[in-house]
């Protein structure tokens, strides 16, 4: 055998072996099962398809991420954090690139890249491991992910000068709960006008208003600690009177937290941007060096991603408990971070697709020129077909992201006396009209403490 | 004539690649250390602390002269009882373990006692209130016969983290203190500062 047949043949082993790589289905369209598992909480079931990508090289963070989620669904909130933690320590692994991935990437597909989690997920990790730890009634450990949310923050501010999600109001809120419930009042301070400055920018980016919550939380704090010019200036920047003594009557109350995770995060969708013939230049550099060999057109296409929003149609909740109720207020837009994260990474993307498919119309080329020294027509078209197919197959966009996020999370604090009361939940779709309830029996309320109970609502 | 944009040789080079890419497989291997061997992986909160803060506060607090003045004052040893060790640093921590060498090193040297905790008491009260029913009368041990303590050892350890880029400083102090449960009076506080560099990696195979 000739060496030519040998090269032509590696090459094509190479092709397909990329093809094998990269799979038929994208990553979100095989989501779709778990989806509907979700939506009829058949939790058991879902794990058992998340569980099929246990042993994904590349997917491991997501499957051990989609793991924590369902399972804190399933209210196994200790699972839930076991899975998360070790989602935490392999984004940790991650983040150091990969030369072999990344070469491998420039051939095949994004996809070939070990998935470490966009910034806004790595965050939003220890936001839920810290509500996992608040519901088994642990707020040291809470303490613990709210201090690594801290960290984490500073590390995404320094890495992206430019990066728009440089701050998590969601996180910063909850650690203020988290360091009032623990009676650290100063912690609990700075950390909500951490929550405040990132609510602005919320408002800049993505259209989130100011919680009224927060408002509430800043004047009272600000009101308690004595800082008398800040409560004068958040009241005449919130228009709120200010706070009066606390009443003696409400002194030992404790408080409920409801958490509603409303729907699922968007979901990245593939486009083909551009198919057959190369780009222009890539073109005139094969027209100048192959003249003779009338070799069929080179294929080429660029997949790139988007997102898509998942239909919901819950805008709120209503918390009932003993005659006093509390509506849920918008606390993270999950969907317009994603969206607004893909945006930003959309010119990198868009350029790694380009240089990926210049590199595609070299290898067709080359195969083909290899092909044509041979003067062995059979192979010449085997290779030739072999490597167009693999050139269109392995261009796929990278559709990966944490998908049992939800689109929003909303929040809504009822104080309450001590007891043991059973909480119902309307969910409220347009025009306050209820979409469905559910009850929680025997929930504990505690003496100046802050109780917390979540629910994810997803929709059919 | 212009050059191909890929030769010949960078494409074998790229197809190796690939290839042992795919064949890169790995097995479990074990190997067996010394307990007492330094090995830091990750730079997180791992034995090696544990002990070197066990060891400080041990040598620590049986060389202070509050053991002595209890005795000479009440003619009898110290008992002491474990508190909170609040854990107020960023990694989620087990401070039982150094808490139980603390303890195990005061109560074998013979001059201090050591009162159960209070999770461990109930489980101790919950076994006398079942020999109350089923224990024969010789050995059945009564209610309201515990040793109460003089003291009680309660800590915090605190972290402070300083990064930029793929560099990592990071301060850990342990802090623990007795406490005389009569006066409130502190007797002995005990400080162990550890302090790490943790470089991350940029590249992977």
């Amino acid at each position: 055998m000739k060496v030519g047949h040998v090269v032509a043949a590696c090459r094509i082993v190479l092709l397909l072996g990329a093809l094998a790589l990269a799979g038929c289905a994208s990553y979100s369209d095989s989501f779709g099962v778990v989806e509907r598992n979700l939506s009829s909480r058949q939790y058991d079931a879902a794990l058992q398809d998340i569980e099929k990508e246990a042993d994904s090289k590349t997917g491991r963070a997501l499957y051990l991420l989609n793991k924590g989620m369902v399972l804190r669904m399933k209210r196994d909130f200790t699972g839930s954090n076991q899975a998360l933690e070790a989602a935490k320590a392999e984004m940790e692994r991650l983040y150091a690139a990969s030369v072999s991935e990344n070469a491998l990437s420039f051939v095949v597909n994004d996809a070939t890249v070990s998935y470490a989690g966009d910034d806004y997920e790595q965050v939003l990790v220890h936001l839920y491991m810290a509500l996992n730890y608040l519901e088994l009634g642990q707020p040291g450990d809470a303490r613990v992910e709210a201090l690594q949310v801290d960290i984490k923050l500073r590390e995404i501010g320094e890495k992206i000068p430019g990066n728009k999600f440089t701050e998590d109001a969601l996180s910063r809120y909850l650690t203020g709960m988290i360091y009032e419930d623990l009676g650290e009042w100063s912690d609990a301070m700075i950390a909500y006008r951490k929550a405040y400055e990132a609510y602005q920018k919320y408002q800049a980016n993505y259209g989130l208003a100011m919680p009224d919550l927060l408002k509430r939380d800043l004047l009272r704090l600000a009101r308690r600690q004595g800082l008398t010019d800040e409560v004068a200036y958040y009241s005449k920047e919130f228009g709120i009177e200010p706070p009066h003594e606390e009443d003696r009557a409400t002194e030992h109350e404790g408080e409920l937290v409801f958490i509603l995770n409303n729907g699922l995060a968007p979901i990245k969708r593939e486009k083909v941007v551009a198919t057959s013939g190369p780009p222009h230049s890539v073109a005139v550099e094969l027209a100048s060096h192959k003249p003779v060999s009338p070799a069929p057109p080179v294929l080429v296409n660029i997949a790139l991603p988007y997102y898509e929003s998942r239909p919901n149609g819950v805008l709120g909740a209503r918390v009932s408990i003993s005659g006093r109720q509390a509506s849920t207020q918008m606390m993270e837009n999950i969907d317009a971070i994603a969206r607004a994260s893909l945006d930003a990474r959309m010119p990198a993307i868009t350029a790694r697709s380009v240089a990926r498919a210049v590199s595609k119309v070299a290898i067709q080329e080359s195969v083909d020129r290899a092909g044509g020294r041979d003067n062995d027509l059979a192979v010449e078209l085997l290779s030739s077909f072999v490597v167009r197919v693999a050139a269109m197959a392995t261009e796929r966009a990278d559709t990966r992201s944490w998908l049992t996020l939800p689109a929003n999370v909303q929040l809504a604090r009822l104080a309450l006396p001590p007891g043991s009361y059973t909480v119902r939940v309307d969910l409220l779709g347009a025009g306050e009209q209820v979409i469905a309830s559910s009850e929680y029996p025997e929930v504990i309320i505690g003496e100046k403490r802050k109780t917390y109970l979540t629910q994810h609502w997803v929709s059919n | 004539m212009m050059r191909p944009i890929f030769s010949q040789h960078r494409l074998a080079a790229l197809m190796a690649l690939c290839m042992s890419l795919a064949v890169a497989a790995c097995s479990t291997s074990v190997t067996r250390m010394d307990t007492g061997e330094v090995k830091d992986l990750s730079g997180a909160w791992n034995d090696t602390d544990s002990q070197q803060v066990s060891e400080e506060m041990i040598r620590d607090v049986l060389d202070r002269p509050w053991i002595g003045e209890f005795s000479r004052a009440e003619n009898r040893q110290p008992a002491v009882i474990v508190g909170e060790v609040s854990n107020l640093s960023h990694e989620h921590i087990n401070v039982n373990t150094f808490v139980a060498d603390v303890e195990r090193a005061l109560i074998n040297s013979g001059k201090v006692q050591f009162v159960a905790s209070s999770t461990e008491r109930q489980e101790i009260r919950g076994e006398r209130k079942d020999q109350d029913l089923n224990a024969s009368e010789a050995t059945r041990k009564a209610m309201g016969q515990e040793k109460g303590a003089d003291f009680m050892l309660k800590g915090t350890i605190n972290t402070i983290i300083d990064a930029s880029g793929k560099t990592q400083l990071r301060f850990y102090q342990v802090d623990l203190t007795l406490i005389s449960l009569a006066d409130n009076r502190k007797v002995w506080i005990g400080q162990k500062k550890i302090k790490k560099l943790v470089e991350r990696s940029n590249l992977r195979f």
